[in-house]
């Protein structure tokens, strides 16, 4: 079961799309953070159950905070949302441990689908 | 359209192809988008053109002098082909994008400067990827991109090479310009992409 939600992305507004997407019903603890270094310190300091994470963000991007977030817990969720929709960059990330990768702007039954799919491997 | 000015770089049919990757990518960015604000976006037929790229802010200017002073969302990407994305908008779009997302953002008074220019940026950040992302497909390459960056109110007569990007201003190169004009439909927001590569890159 997802209870805490660490979600780092750069844009607040971009934050703000994400939270509204989220399940309705569903009470998460939601974390935030502006950039991937951020990010890598939040998740360090409250595990959370699964990270929304944004590739193309000051300081340090999405790829090496989830290279960094891995080295931290090799079983970390992380799914990953992005406007590169590159399919080698969905492959990278995904290569790198991404539940899986959605792009922006997300949707509500998109983000719906990648939980579902991260809960399904918590549960393992 | 117009693919007389291709060059060496692009055949015709190269730049039709061109053209249509760019109508697939902003269409499908574009319903994206408006899944979220719940709005439609019209569509230009995109341009491709190449020229020095010295020409290149004077041609800016040119499109969107009509509006006095614009805010720019530009985004660098490098790979096999390099260059920069440049999204301008009229200034007064910012309250009209914020707008978009009403309904996800509650605006205070104070917040509201901040939201208006978040809001430009991820706008950009979502066209811009999404159009560039193809054309890497397209040329089977893969690019990384900086964060955008916001230049706000600019005055299309100030609008310079060193304004956006210097490295672009070399007079002796040549550099493509893909050029689409979109307009969110009952906001009266219309809003120009310009993709600019490096000629060295794109052969």
């Amino acid at each position: 079961m997802i209870n805490k939600i660490l979600i780092v992305d750069d844009s607040p507004v971009s934050r703000a799309i994400i939270k509204k997407c989220l399940p309705t019903g569903r009470n998460f603890d939601l974390f935030e953070a502006g950039d991937g270094k951020e990010g890598l310190e939040k998740f360090k300091e409250i595990r959370p159950d699964v990270t929304l994470l944004d590739l193309t963000m000051p300081v340090m991007d999405g790829f090496e905070a989830l290279e960094e977030i891995k080295k931290v817990d090799s079983n970390a969720l992380v799914i990953v949302l992005t406007a590169d929709i590159q399919q080698k960059t969905v492959d990278k990330v995904m290569a790198l441990g991404a539940v899986t990768v959605a792009p922006k702007p997300p949707s509500a039954e998109k983000i719906e689908q990648a939980l579902t799919k991260a809960e399904s491997l918590l549960s393992k | 359209m117009n693919t007389s000015q291709t060059g060496d770089i692009f055949s015709k049919d190269d730049a039709a192809i061109l053209e249509e990757v760019m109508n697939l990518a902003f269409g499908k960015a574009s319903a994206d988008l408006a899944e979220v604000i719940d709005i439609r976006i019209l569509l230009n037929v995109p341009r491709v053109e190449i020229m020095k790229a010295d020409r290149l802010f004077l041609r800016i200017k040119e499109e969107t002098k009509e509006y006095g002073s614009v805010s720019i969302i530009e985004q660098n990407f490098w790979g096999k082909y390099t260059g920069s994305a440049i999204l301008a908008f009229p200034s007064t779009a910012g309250k009209g994008l914020l707008s978009l997302f009403d309904d996800d953002v509650n605006v205070g008074e104070e917040e509201a400067p901040l939201l208006e220019k978040e809001s430009l940026l991820e706008v950009g950040n979502i066209l811009i990827g999404a159009c560039v992302s193809k054309v890497a497909e397209l040329l089977e390459d893969i690019v990384s991109f900086s964060p955008p960056r916001l230049l706000p109110r600019v005055v299309i007569n100030n609008l310079s090479s060193e304004t956006i990007s210097p490295k672009l201003d070399d007079p002796g190169k040549s550099a493509i310009l893909i050029k689409t004009v979109f307009h969110f439909e009952d906001k009266d927001i219309k809003g120009f992409l310009f993709l600019i590569a490096n000629q060295n890159s794109m052969g």
